[in-house]
């Protein structure tokens, strides 16, 4: 899933040209979204005289919806120089795909987190690798637990069990093996040598195609 | 020597290419440079040219240093990260090869390895940027080099023919911005295009080499037309290479296109960059119809 | 189009990663992002065939909805795997995969694949992705992602690998920075994006410290309390600093005889009487009934059916107001709390007419009357509808009166201890009641993260007490009574001063309501006329709701009277969306209070379906709407929960 955060106050109002529109997504807010400094900052844009009109909705990444919200507000758009997007990565290019002779701008920096469907992250993560791997490590994701994605063992960074990028951060490896010593399947780890796949499915093309 | 050196005192560049082999015995590759292209000013190494693994591009420019011939070391950001790539422009420096063409470098996909993981840690715009700093004497982290920086002769490429030009342009003048010094440009067929090209692309003020390569046969024209970005040649050219098939074949009439292009684009350019694509023999007669 | 994150492995890998293994339970998930077109994913069934084929024995299946979702997943797999089951297979995504490996102690095995590409994609089933690289790039592109949509991520321009503008990986595949400088140079922005300096990508900013912290603080908040609930705009600031205000005397009253959960009231007035404030004009019929007084003096002038926007034809009586509120001799303080029995507490309370005043309006002397020992009395004061502020205004200007109701009910119940929950976007609330609980040994003030819907019954429970009411059962079945502030006011007036419930708080608020403001209005009084006392509504297109935003109901037609559970008129913005087919985003399961799967009713509402809409508990559903709020595809949920549950109803 995908959460925003915003961009620095500088590099927002270096895009923010002439009068400006903006348009927030709170659709993902449950997940993470930063409400009271878009408030903020939009308050203070206002206070500048900056800002010709504003729209708070959801889900803006849903074309269809965001065409029947967007028109109440054309002739506001109309004669703004930027219209300025608080949204995820997708929305902000649904946005600039619906309003492609406006300048349109992203406010945020989209992030990703552990989880594909609801609202909460999750703690375990999945690197969408296309190979499972979790049949040889007890279930534990070498691809996200580890944070060089080894997947052939540990490396020699583990110390007390943690990993050397992050001393918080437990060795993906050591919890790999602690799970595999604890369900007997050792003997798993005496598999060939594992070498990853990079090249991208040809099955998740077609969803980008079918359209 | 670097190239750009050559450039400055108003030299009409020549450069070749070769292709390292996907092996370790790089002896009869040393020995045809030395016999054909010793003509030429400078001399490209690609690095896993196509993404097809080969012999080391850095290694093969050090043997033909020795071998008294001048390289330049092709160097692309498909293998390496930004650490790799600082890295192996130290080495180079230190190994007195001072020629480097910056490259994006093919997709993995494209190559004999497709399940490797493609790297585009940078590209070669950031790439340009990171020899510019190194020259400055600190790293692309901010840290500062021990002692004496390098001095690059800093090359890129552009595609005058791309059916994209205007985005090649964009890119072209974000390169300069980031300090390339000259430009080799893929492979030209269509003068008038290159010309073109050439007018808009002068406001940049460095020095462009025309890309040629000596069309070999029909199936080869028809291939890059078919699969090879900014590549195109006309139809006119291929009925040429079709009217004789003995003459086509012994690179008679290849060679006189080739040439005819170079005196063509030579009043617009400022060198020639030619990729012989194994036809490194035919280099001495080409420079010689191309009055080079 | 289709977002699954997984494939089957290969029959030959199945084959060889079950070449030792056997008594297997099969557990599939049932997908999220694609289209909500069947019940039945059919890989469950093609790993079992193959797996029987080999011989093996397979121990149960079971096909979970949102398999990563660890506690409803965990809740369906308690006892769901057999004894002498040695083998977990599981398919799904990676992310469901290592949740039950996770809460299974048996040994997983990954039956698929997750699919390996590029860029996440948003809340719809565009073409659209991220790259979620957590330096946006979008400003200097025109709006086109170059990092998902370019094959090698360039960020400094095109490589010269593009051709007929397509990229030189896929023939089929646009050249992004094509597409990028052609959108760019529509808007004459290439400038823009020449003079941008070198960019060079910082991967340090999507860091798993950052990352790892935020997971652990989003999971802690979302669990803390309750499961589920969303965080609506609060928009309270419209009306929580207007000072309680009585409403000026209206000339008429209209008082409906179905007011609250149970058999209507029977009047007891008649056309042409004199009735005093106060005075009863209404009997309950039956034990979960309640009376009804007059909220005026004045002359009956009508008891007659009447049409309500929200509650249908109903009996109604009309008084004229002779504005004199002359007090009926039946309003006389009961006496001493100390002094009162806790039967006579539970008649007076029955007697006044006092009905939950939250919104459910069910009789509160019924609740009062557990039959199980009670350990806490709960009151309501969260008021976790957005907008609404009448809650909030009655604790700070009625502290005594609630602490006194709270007082009562826990005597009537024998409650050894009452807490009253105030979210925290009331600090001024909180520090007031904190002030007057202390007082108290056996009252506690809880302060509670705003969180909807933190005042229903359960949830309050569950955060509270920590306890959770099972399905189907009562608050008293863990030992629990809960009541609204304006209920435990109203049950202070009763006993205080003998007044029944005649009159209540309500928030007359919404950015579309000239002048906001907090009223104790006269049951029976006219929503239009406290619209237009109010200033009106301004401009065009918008909506009346009476309640909040999320349970309140929407009123086309403003000439409806106000009733004992309505807290709240607000005139807000008209949303336009469009119903869209159902894409499995799994929200409305993450954020339900009551743990179900909501997106199930819709399908099964929408077919028919009763079964379907019973085993997936629909019953236990209290609508308050949060699924409807979530809703990526804009499905009017709740509309669609009411028709299941009337299927439901009319079946049995």
């Amino acid at each position: 899933m995908l959460m925003t955060k915003m961009k620095a106050k500088e590099a927002i109002a270096s895009v923010a040209d002439g009068k400006v529109f903006i348009i927030n997504c709170h659709g993902c807010k449950e997940i993470g979204f930063p409400e009271e400094e878009a408030k903020e900052l939009q308050k203070e844009m206002a206070a500048e005289g900056k800002l010709i009109g504003c729209m708070t909705t959801d889900y803006i990444c849903n074309t269809d919806n965001l065409n029947l919200r967007l028109r109440g507000h054309m002739a506001e758009i109309e004669e703004a120089d930027t219209v300025l997007v608080f949204s995820c990565g997708v929305g902000v290019q649904t946005v600039a795909d619906v309003l492609e002779d406006k300048k349109v701008c992203a406010a945020c920096d989209t992030y990703e987190l552990p989880g594909f469907q609801g609202v909460t992250p999750l703690e375990v993560d999945c690197g969408q690798c296309g190979e499972c791997y979790l049949n040889m490590t007890g279930g534990i994701c070498p691809i996200t637990a580890c944070s060089k994605s080894l997947v052939n063992g540990p490396c020699g960074g583990t110390k007390n069990g943690k990993c050397e990028v992050d001393p918080n951060m437990e060795c993906g490896w050591e919890r790999i093996y602690q799970r595999l010593k604890k369900l007997g399947r050792l003997d798993v780890l005496k598999c060939p040598t594992q070498i990853h796949n990079f090249a991208t499915d040809d099955a998740t093309k077609e969803w980008k195609e079918t359209e | 020597m670097k190239v750009t050196e050559l450039f400055q005192r108003g030299e009409f560049v020549v450069s070749a290419e070769v292709g390292p082999p996907k092996g370790i015995n790089i002896d009869s590759m040393v020995e045809e440079a030395k016999e054909y292209l010793s003509g030429v000013h400078a001399i490209n190494v690609t690095d896993n040219q196509s993404s097809v693994m080969r012999l080391g591009s850095l290694a093969t420019c050090k043997v033909l240093k020795d071998a008294g011939l001048n390289p330049i070391f092709q160097l692309t950001c498909r293998d390496r990260n930004r650490i790799a790539l600082q890295s192996d422009l130290l080495s180079a420096a230190m190994l007195g090869i001072d020629n480097v063409l910056a490259l994006t470098g093919d997709h993995t996909k494209m190559g004999d390895h497709p399940q490797a993981k493609p790297v585009f840690d940078l590209d070669s715009v950031s790439l340009l940027h990171t020899m510019s700093l190194l020259e400055q004497g600190t790293d692309l982290g901010g840290n500062p080099l021990v002692g004496e920086a390098p001095k690059f002769a800093k090359g890129a490429v552009v595609s005058p023919c791309s059916d994209s030009v205007d985005a090649q342009l964009l890119k072209m003048e974000r390169k300069v911005m980031a300090g390339a010094e000259y430009f080799q440009t893929q492979a030209v067929f269509e003068p008038e295009k290159f010309i073109e090209f050439m007018e808009k692309a002068k406001q940049f003020g460095k020095p462009v080499q025309l890309g040629i390569i000596i069309p070999k046969s029909v199936g080869m024209c028809r291939f890059m037309n078919a699969n090879v970005a900014g590549v195109h040649v006309p139809e006119e050219m291929i009925e040429e290479l079709k009217k004789d098939k003995e003459k086509t074949k012994a690179g008679i009439t290849g060679i006189e296109i080739a040439a005819r292009i170079i005196r063509e684009c030579k009043p617009y350019c400022q060198g020639v960059h030619i990729m012989s694509l194994g036809w490194e023999s035919k280099i001495p007669e080409l420079l010689r119809q191309a009055e080079l | 189009m289709n977002y699954t994150k997984y494939e089957m492995k290969a029959n030959d890998e199945l084959e060889a990663l079950l070449q030792d293994k056997d008594s297997l339970f099969v557990i599939a998930c049932n997908k999220c992002f694609k289209e909500f077109e069947i019940m039945e994913e059919p890989e469950a069934e093609e790993f079992s065939r193959l797996a029987a084929a080999m011989g093996k024995t397979i121990t149960g299946t079971a096909k979970i909805d949102f398999l990563c979702n660890k506690v409803q997943t965990a809740r369906k797999l308690m006892d769901a795997i057999p004894e002498g089951t040695e083998h977990i297979a599981v398919i799904s995504c990676g992310l469901g995969i290592q949740t039950v490996a996770d809460i299974e102690e048996l040994p997983v095995l990954a039956a698929t694949n997750s699919l390996n590409y590029i860029g996440h994609h948003g809340m719809a089933l565009t073409q659209k992705t991220c790259g979620a690289c957590a330096q946006c790039y979008l400003n200097m592109t025109g709006g086109i992602c170059p990092i998902v949509d370019c094959s090698k991520s360039l960020i400094n321009g095109q490589c010269g690998g593009a051709k007929n503008g397509k990229c030189e990986i896929d023939p089929k595949k646009d050249c992004a920075w094509e597409k990028i400088y052609q959108r760019l140079e529509k808007q004459g922005r290439q400038a823009d994006f020449s003079k941008q300096p070198v960019q060079i990508r910082d991967y340090s900013k999507v860091n798993v410290e950052v990352i790892t912290a935020f997971v652990k603080e989003a999971r802690a908040k979302r669990f803390e309390g309750f499961y589920g609930g969303v965080h609506p705009e609060e928009n309270k600031e419209y009306s929580e600093h207007k000072a309680l205000e009585k409403f000026p005397e209206s000339d008429y009253v209209e008082i409906p005889m179905s007011m609250h959960i149970g058999a209507p009231a029977v009047p007891c007035v008649e056309v042409g009487e004199y009735v005093k404030l106060g005075q009863k004009i209404a009997d309950a019929p039956s034990f979960v009934s309640a009376p009804i007084h007059a909220s005026v003096s004045g002359t009956v002038t009508a008891v007659e059916v009447r049409h309500n926007p929200t509650k249908g034809e109903v009996l109604t009586v009309e008084i004229r107001s002779d504005k004199q509120n002359v007090l009926h001799e039946s309003v006389q303080p009961a006496g001493d709390l100390d002094s009162l029995t806790p039967d006579e507490i539970i008649e007076i309370v029955k007697e006044k007419g006092i009905t939950g005043m939250g919104g459910a309006s069910f009789p509160t002397h019924v609740k009062l009357k557990p039959g199980k020992p009670i350990d806490a009395v709960l009151i309501n004061g969260s008021e976790c509808e957005p907008y609404l502020t009448a809650d909030h205004r009655v604790l700070l200007e009625y502290p005594d009166d609630v602490i006194y109701g709270l007082r009562a009910i826990m005597k009537a119940v024998d409650a050894p201890k009452g807490v009253i929950l105030i979210e925290d976007n009331k600090p001024d609330a909180i520090a007031v009641m904190e002030e007057k609980a202390a007082a108290f040994d056996n009252i506690e003030i809880c302060a509670a993260k705003t969180q909807y819907p933190e005042g229903a019954e359960k949830m309050l429970i569950k955060r509270v007490l920590g306890r959770k009411v099972p399905s189907g059962k009562l608050p008293a079945d863990v030992g629990a009574v809960v009541s609204n502030v304006s209920t435990a006011k109203a049950i202070s007036d009763a006993i205080q001063k003998g007044m029944p419930l005649v009159e209540r708080v309500v928030s007359v608020t919404g950015e579309r309501i000239k002048n906001p403001a907090n009223y104790i209005v006269k049951i029976g009084t006219n929503v239009e006329d406290i619209i237009a006392h109010c200033g009106g509504i301004e401009g065009e297109d918008y909506v009346v709701k009476l309640g909040g935003p999320m349970m309140g109901a929407a009123i086309k037609e403003l000439h409806v009277p106000t009733i004992k559970g309505q807290n709240g008129i607000i005139a807000i913005d008209a949303d336009h969306t469009q119903e869209e087919p159902c894409i499995k985003c799994g929200r409305c399961a993450d954020v339900c209070p009551m743990e179900l799967a909501p997106l199930n009713f819709a399908k099964y509402a929408d077919e028919g379906n009763v079964q379907g809409l019973l085993d997936n508990s629909i019953m236990d559903c209290f609508e308050c709407r949060c699924c409807e709020y979530i809703c990526s595809s804009k499905i009017p949920l709740v509309s669609k929960i009411k028709k299941g549950k009337q299927a439901v109803r009319e079946n049995k």
